[in-house]
């Protein structure tokens, strides 16, 4: 795989950061004679929220959805919490799918379930067969942690974008991931919503001592959120930074991001 | 050039509907078994099918009965109006129009709800979280309609048997008893079992395609509409192929 030439060379801040929770390597994904994904490289630490910027087409949703095998790749290593998924039998990943939480840009709440038994559902399959904890207990305390407590008897098309994507967002932490992937988090809502799920995003990240991989193409998300940034061009992870690193850098496509995105 | 890309395209097809009834197979007598949602799906496709096929096999019954009458009664042979009718509906007409009309409403439903859920991602998010959504979704939906349908056949052949006699009385007064006894007088076992029978293989295609249709949608909403108009056309086509089949093998048999 040739290497974009103009590569500039930001360091990485990876002694901050003690563990790996995702380490990817050489990931690569065409769909025909569209490579999307051309030898993509990513290390994800435990409790960072790492963003993966981009713009739209590029592959960033391939790339998660890569992550979780919703699609396999072509070639490539995909490390989470030291476990090869793209080698793991279907068993080994459904168990490491629960420690992964995945928002969907769409939120893709089940439309023909509550609140409260679309945050169920999960939880059925997986703790309350073992009797650790109630669920009514946990389904309360996750409504609470994304301020919508009122919504537990409501259908998902009773709510706004911005409450959907809390819903989808309280699903997928009631499993308590310790890794959270989110899929165009703020796409679709306005400024304000936008903002709100953002705070959410840190307040879980706090709380819950989430790792993350943000997948946007909104620097406010990026600047507010991120606390490492991944940019993802030509199928390739072109630099990794801060945002101020990337704010300062030299480099005309970063450049062209920051004026245009 | 066009119709070799046709053919293939249907071979492509074929290929994978048949996959896809192994794949279902492969999960179907294998835990986890998700019986609230069977249990679910049960009342779904088959008691709320209920109102539908027991007017249908009624008006079936009433208009054989009454537009069968003149030709038998130019014969003198009117007193074999509740054996032929009888027969014709258990042997052919009852789990056939039955079977047409839950490809109708159950394949469409499942076809265009499963479409929905795939295209709005709830299928993937089922999956990353950790269940199986082709146990959860298309096992108990094809479990649903195998074992439906037979049931939903017997009920229409009782109720084409009763609207028979309905019929019957519009222009004689034969009691219930007589037409009864008349009935299962010209039945035989062999005249019921393959039509339950073959009511297995219809609930199975009507499943199968309805699933797989949904299953594999794509191009958004537009693709939920072919979805579920596609379930429809093939399960229909599949019952007369089945049907088809179905009578071949019990004339090879001598049943018939």
């Amino acid at each position: 795989m040739e290497q974009p030439a103009t590569k500039p060379s930001i360091p990485v801040p990876t002694d901050v950061h003690a563990e790996k929770v995702i380490s990817i390597r050489g990931l690569c994904k065409a769909f025909g004679d569209n490579a999307v994904l051309k030898g993509f490289d990513l290390d994800v630490f435990r409790g960072e929220n790492l963003m993966v910027l981009g713009k739209s087409g590029s592959g960033k949703s391939v790339l998660i959805k890569c992550i979780v095998r919703l699609l396999d790749p072509d070639a490539g290593s995909i490390d989470v919490l030291g476990e090869d998924v793209l080698t793991l039998d279907q068993e080994a990943l459904d168990r490491i799918r629960v420690k992964i939480g995945f928002l969907f840009q769409s939120s893709a709440l089940y439309d023909s379930m509550t609140v409260q038994e679309n945050l169920e559902f999960p939880l059925r399959r997986h703790w309350i067969e073992k009797g650790t904890q109630d669920t009514g207990a946990l389904v309360e305390e996750v409504l609470t942690a994304v301020g919508l407590p009122h919504t537990r008897n409501m259908y998902p098309s009773e709510l706004s974008g911005g409450m959907k994507r809390r819903i989808g967002l309280a699903r997928t932490l009631i499993l308590k991931p310790e890794i959270v992937l989110y899929d165009e988090p703020t796409t679709g809502l306005d400024p304000i919503s936008g903002k709100e799920i953002v705070e959410l995003i840190l307040e879980l990240q706090r709380t819950y001592g989430t790792s993350s991989i943000i997948i946007s193409h909104d620097l406010h998300v990026a600047k507010l959120a991120a606390n490492r940034i991944a940019l993802l061009h030509e199928g390739r992870n072109y630099l990794e930074g801060t945002y101020q690193d990337l704010l300062s850098s030299k480099d005309e496509l970063v450049k062209r991001f920051f004026i245009f995105m | 050039m066009a119709y070799k890309n046709a053919l293939r395209a249907t071979l492509d097809e074929v290929g994978s509907i048949a996959h896809f009834t192994g794949r279902f197979f492969r999960n179907a007598f294998y835990p986890r078994f998700e019986w609230n949602e069977l249990l679910r799906q049960c009342t779904e496709n088959g008691y709320r099918s209920l109102p539908l096929v027991g007017i249908t096999a009624f008006i079936m019954g009433l208009v054989l009965t009454v537009q069968s009458r003149p030709t038998l009664a130019r014969f003198g042979a009117e007193s074999m109006l509740p054996s032929m009718v009888a027969i014709s509906m258990v042997r052919e007409i009852a789990p056939v129009i039955t079977a047409l009309i839950c490809a109708g409403k159950i394949g469409s439903s499942i076809g265009a709800e499963l479409g929905s859920m795939k295209v709005t991602e709830q299928i993937d998010a089922m999956e990353v979280s950790g269940t199986n959504p082709f146990r959860y979704l298309v096992v108990t939906r094809i479990w649903s309609t195998i074992l439906t349908l037979p049931i939903l056949s017997v009920l229409a052949m009782g109720i084409s048997i009763w609207a028979s006699w309905v019929g019957v009385n519009i222009k004689d007064a034969v009691s219930w008893d007589l037409f009864y006894r008349q009935v299962f007088e010209s039945l035989v076992f062999s005249d019921f079992i393959p039509a339950f029978i073959k009511s297995y293989f219809f609930g199975l295609a009507i499943g199968v395609v309805g699933c797989y249709k949904g299953y594999n949608t794509e191009k958004g909403t537009e693709g939920v509409g072919q979805a579920a108009h596609s379930a429809v056309v093939v399960a229909s086509l599949l019952i007369f192929i089945l049907d088809l089949v179905a009578v071949q093998i019990t004339d090879f048999m001598g049943i018939n």
